[in-house]
């Protein structure tokens, strides 16, 4: 049985295809259209997957989209009744922007796709979260949870799944907290009361709170209350997301709490604002996580089972994930690789497979290597049309040779096989560089990646040697399999890992299984035969504003472009200083020429 | 040398242009818009380098693009300097942003697209500009340091143009002055699709507005009595398991 599952129109469209119960291929659009959170129509993307199955659409026996759009219609404009008459505003531009397309979903694609209409699915996007987490876990049972900015109504989502020996499936998400609730809504408004882009600034909050103390949960007590339940709601007052789209914060909320960042002011941390920052960003931090632990440890109690399957943007928080962990009760906690609206893709087609059509469970992959894969040849190519030092070796040569390069201090470009399905670099598309040193972060931020000089850089380590050099409590190395928690660095080795420990000593590390990524594994372990640390600065292979590269040309643009030194493509590595037209080009093409400009009218 | 002089619609359009740059704020706001117009467009002609077949074009295009960004940066550091320097801070300052914006590449679709059509819409995109930062260098003869900028910016157009258009004769010598008019035209039919949109969002917005104040009062009346019959908390829910309702 072949399964497109969908996800589009809010932020990170992906399409990932099932066939036979087991994904064969997963996407986000913003890999192949290079628009960072690319939330239009998947088009490329199903095409992709259409196209790596050597499928056409005609052979699909269901195209599941990952929520209800009339149900999420159904919510704007209760919502914007509910705010009459200050929704005035944003009325005119909800209804225009969601009767403009998504609405019409269905439509959408039976027309891009040519499939009959019956042979499209809809699934709730709380639901599409649950089995994005559950059903790519490797657990029998487990209880669930799912928690982000909203979905149809739902928030936050709280039950269980069930893998029965007959093969059949159950998720039962038996409670929701509803809109305008939401504990997603209300690290967003932080995140834009704090200057940063709602929906990409939010991991900005989590790296910027480690600087601050968290003084001011009491005036966050008064946006969120606990109910007697153990759930929470938000005092209306201080939010204006249900009002108006361009402001999610009150004049209430900046009376509280003083006067917003500019987006474009930096953050001193020295100053008197940039501290207040801070410690807004450590307080809605704690909130969070307070929370989160609660309804936790409440699920806990309610299951009384070992293992807990975590879904939902706010999944992307490993400072929570790691309390939920540490304090809930759970012996496991498991984060897909792609938790937020990206991954629903696959949630939604595994769930139709497992749930609608009642296929028996299947196995899925424990990775999340689902993208296009890299050329080295391609690469190839285009460095030695430059000019450039390429040179093509076997495995156990070329770890060699990075890892020397690594050891003296250059920072690598690395690709290999498929792209990672979800926001983060696993090894398949980082760029990698030594831990050692502060000054290789400064240099990472500042003429790499061009982002602030606050956030941090995450660890890669062999899951063998994970223990050694971070503290990971019981059931951390699973949580670090795709850098979903953040641990502490082991104080004996924070200043050799200076590069990688944030400023309250602790890490976003990843625990890398030989069986995931094999190669890079052993780059590590030849790392670690040279400096004794078998560690390295992983970050995602991009710069500030684009998406992580997918394919070879976009890795080389980005090695051109920034201050990396080596490039590895497959079996091709490439390094720079040898003649480079590129920088040459101006003088070889000629300066202005009046008759070329002139003529033609031109 | 039309570029270094301004076209004649932009010097018809000086007395706006100097009304913009003599504020401190739409300046500022001006500036901080041309940085992401230029980092945009940098970030579309680096796709341009990914997909083009053509090596030379591929290193041009990564030149022309590193430029772009790097615009982008001086025009973000100006910026954000004027802004440090403003006395007044106003919530609503970078709100919205009415003012036009630079060159930019519209809606240019990269994959798919031939690099002729890709050289003759940079062509006409850079020559525009030029032509409109010259005036603006002219307009900003009291601040030093963003006359500097546009200078700086102003030498870069003109390796722009010059690459764009000799290419342009290279990939395609019998035609590319029609790519060049056809671009005009792509350049002019998406500005009047820009105010066509503009003009039928407002009509939309003005219907959408009236069906809210003269049919929405009662519904809203119902659905606030509905809310506050609802009590915050968990909620029981209801079986979502996937099926062909979009409910």
């Amino acid at each position: 049985m072949k399964i497109l599952g969908l996800s589009a129109h809010y932020h990170d469209s992906a399409a990932a295809l099932v066939v036979d119960g087991v994904p064969v291929c997963a996407v986000q659009e913003e890999r192949l259209s290079r628009r960072k959170h690319d939330a239009s129509f998947p088009a490329a993307a199903i095409d992709w997957c259409l196209e790596q199955a050597r499928l056409e659409p005609g052979d699909l026996d269901a195209v599941v989209f990952y929520e209800r759009s009339m149900l999420k219609f159904d919510r704007i404009l209760t919502s914007a009744l509910r705010a009459f008459p200050r929704s005035w505003r944003s009325f005119p531009a909800a209804i225009r922007n969601t009767l403009g397309e998504k609405v019409w979903v269905r439509g959408i694609i039976a027309s891009h796709l040519g499939v009959p209409r019956e042979k499209i699915l809809f699934t709730d996007h709380h639901a599409s979260h649950a089995a994005a987490a559950f059903l790519t876990a490797p657990t029998e049972r487990a209880a669930i949870l799912t928690a982000d900015g909203v979905g149809e109504w739902a928030t936050l989502t709280a039950g269980h799944g069930v893998r029965r020996a007959d093969g059949g499936t159950a998720i039962t998400l038996a409670r929701e907290i509803r809109f305008p609730h939401s504990l997603g809504m209300l690290y967003s408004t932080f995140t834009a009361y704090l200057g940063f882009a709602v929906n990409e600034g939010e991991y900005k909050v989590m790296g910027l709170a480690a600087y601050g103390r968290p003084t001011m949960v009491d005036r966050i007590g008064k946006l969120l209350r606990r109910t007697p339940d153990g759930a929470f709601a938000l005092a209306q007052e201080y939010f204006e997301f249900q009002t108006t789209a361009s402001r999610s914060y009150s004049s209430k909320f900046v009376d509280l709490f003083g006067p917003p960042r500019d987006p474009h002011e930096p953050i001193d941390l020295e100053s008197a604002d940039g501290r207040r920052f801070a410690d807004c960003a450590a307080s809605v931090q704690r909130v969070l996580e307070d929370v989160l632990v609660d309804i936790a440890r409440a699920l806990h109690r309610e299951t009384g089972l070992p293992d807990l399957c975590f879904g939902g943007g706010v999944a992307l928080n490993g400072v929570a994930n790691a309390r939920v962990l540490a304090e809930s009760g759970f012996e496991r906690v498991f984060v897909p690789p792609a938790p937020g609206d990206a991954g629903c893709a696959l949630g939604a087609a595994l769930y139709a497979d497992r749930i609608y059509f009642h296929n028996p469970d299947r196995e899925v992959p424990d990775h999340p290597f689902w993208g296009p894969a890299v050329s080295g040849d391609e690469l190839a190519r285009a460095a030695r049309e430059d000019g450039l030092r390429v040179h093509e070796l076997d495995d156990a040569a070329l770890v060699d040779a990075v890892a020397a390069e690594l050891a003296a201090g250059r920072i690598v470009g690395w690709m290999e096989g498929a792209c990672e399905f979800g926001p983060r670099a696993l090894g398949h598309r980082s760029i990698l560089a030594a831990p050692h040193a502060r000054e290789t972060r400064d240099r990472l931020n500042r003429d790499i990646k061009f982002r602030e000089e606050f956030r941090p850089f995450a660890p890669v380590v062999p899951i063998e040697a994970a223990d050694r050099f971070f503290d990971l409590p019981p059931g951390g190395a699973r949580l670090a399999r795709f850098m979903s928690g953040v641990f502490p660095v082991r104080a004996e080795w924070r200043s050799r890992l200076a590069a990688v420990t944030h400023v309250d000593g602790s890490a976003r590390v990843q625990a890398l299984e030989r069986g995931m990524a094999p190669r890079l594994h052993a780059l590590l372990e030849a790392y670690g035969r040279r400096t004794g640390i078998p560690v390295l600065l992983n970050t995602s292979f991009n710069v500030a504003g684009e998406p992580i590269v997918a394919r070879a040309l976009e890795g080389y643009s980005t090695f051109r472009r920034g201050g990396i030194d080596l490039l590895v493509g497959g079996s091709t590595v490439v390094a720079k200083g040898a003649i480079a037209p590129a920088e040459t080009a101006k003088e070889n093409v000629g300066w202005w020429s009046e008759s070329a400009a002139e003529s033609g009218g031109v | 040398m039309a570029a270094t002089r301004g076209t004649p619609l932009d010097r018809i359009m000086r007395p706006v242009h100097r009304w913009v740059w003599a504020d401190a704020d739409r300046r500022l706001r001006k500036l901080l818009a041309f940085a992401q117009v230029e980092t945009d467009g940098g970030r579309d002609i680096v796709r341009a380098a990914e997909v083009t077949p053509d090596p030379l074009l591929r290193r041009l295009y990564l030149e022309h693009a590193i430029d772009e960004l790097r615009h982008g940066d001086l025009f973000r550091a100006r910026g954000t300097a004027l802004l440090r320097a403003r006395r007044t801070r106003g919530a609503t300052l970078l709100a919205g942003n009415p003012l036009p914006g630079g060159h930019g590449l519209d809606d240019l679709r990269i994959d798919g697209e031939p690099d002729h059509r890709l050289l003759a819409f940079l062509h006409v995109a850079e020559k525009a500009a030029a032509s409109r930062f010259t005036i603006y260098r002219e307009l900003v003869d009291d601040d030093p340091e963003t006359r500097a900028i546009f200078e700086h910016i102003l030498r870069d157009e003109v390796f722009h143009m010059n690459y764009t258009y000799t290419q342009l004769t290279r990939v395609a010598p019998g035609r590319y002055r029609r790519h060049i008019w056809h671009a005009r035209a792509t350049r002019l039919w998406n500005r009047y699709l820009r105010i066509a949109a503009a003009v039928a969002g407002l009509f939309g917005g003005a219907v959408l507005s009236a069906i809210y104040f003269i049919v929405l009062p009662p519904f809203a009346w119902l659905a606030k009595r509905a809310e506050r019959r609802e009590t915050p908390g968990w909620t029981a829910r209801a079986d979502g398991s996937p099926s062909r309702s979009q409910y």
